[in-house]
């Protein structure tokens, strides 16, 4: 499993891709695979940024891959707790006026993880998703 | 990496990420621009969410105005995201 930290500001999404882009390609995988490994991260990412307020420290994302399925897991430390699979489920049917920004980022790990699963522990915020990518 | 290049005649390209570092830029630059506005998004590499919601937002002013934001070319990636938000069945997309 390979680890990185990154501040705590969407300004790493650049850094958070290139880093992306070499995984993917270091396991095989088509360059284009990095797409919906790229939306899961930047989603789980920037909600963290955003809600887990009391968040000092920079955010650890750790990637592996097992045959064609990759395990994303980010881990936010001393925070208060946010568990984005109990998250208010949006309605895609929603009409256009009636739509807000934001929301929909959770929306989609849901519609696109094949697992998503979180831990709190010791005050440390760990979401933890699998994706099977093509090959 | 995202640009905006402004054609003519409300035509403009998306060109490379919109994602969450780029989403305040990019709604910054469209505020500007008079509806309608068709966006050919052949070189749209990436959108995420915060992307999305810049076009949602964009689409909605030009709504009130009587008017309407179009995209074009969206490769089948980007495509996907609109789906997975609901937004092919409001959005014009060709």
């Amino acid at each position: 499993m390979e680890r990185r930290r990154f501040p705590r500001d969407v300004t790493a999404l650049e850094r958070i891709h290139e880093w992306v882009g070499t995984f993917v390609a270091a396991n095989g995988f088509p360059a284009e695979a990095a797409f919906d490994v790229d939306l899961l991260i930047e989603e789980l990412f920037t909600n963290m940024v955003k809600y887990n307020h009391t968040g000092r420290q920079e955010i650890e994302i750790a990637l592996s891959a097992e045959g064609a399925v990759v395990t994303i897991r980010i881990r936010d430390f001393d925070v208060d707790s946010f568990d984005p699979t109990r998250a208010p489920e949006v309605d895609p049917d929603m009409p256009m006026e009636e739509r807000r920004r934001g929301g929909l980022g959770l929306h989609f790990v849901r519609r696109m993880a094949d697992s998503l699963e979180y831990d709190y522990t010791d005050r440390n915020s760990t979401v933890t998703v699998t994706k099977r990518l093509e090959t | 990496m995202f640009e905006i290049e402004i054609r003519d005649q409300g035509n403009i390209l998306l060109r490379g990420r919109l994602d969450a570092s780029e989403a305040e830029n990019a709604i910054g630059v469209l505020r500007g621009l008079p509806g309608p506005i068709t966006a050919d998004c052949s070189e749209l590499e990436y959108i995420s969410s915060a992307g999305i919601g810049v076009l949602v937002e964009t689409h909605k002013r030009l709504l009130d105005a009587g008017q309407a934001l179009k995209l074009r070319n969206l490769n089948p990636r980007v495509k996907n995201v609109f789906t997975y938000a609901g937004l092919h069945k409001f959005l014009l997309i060709e």
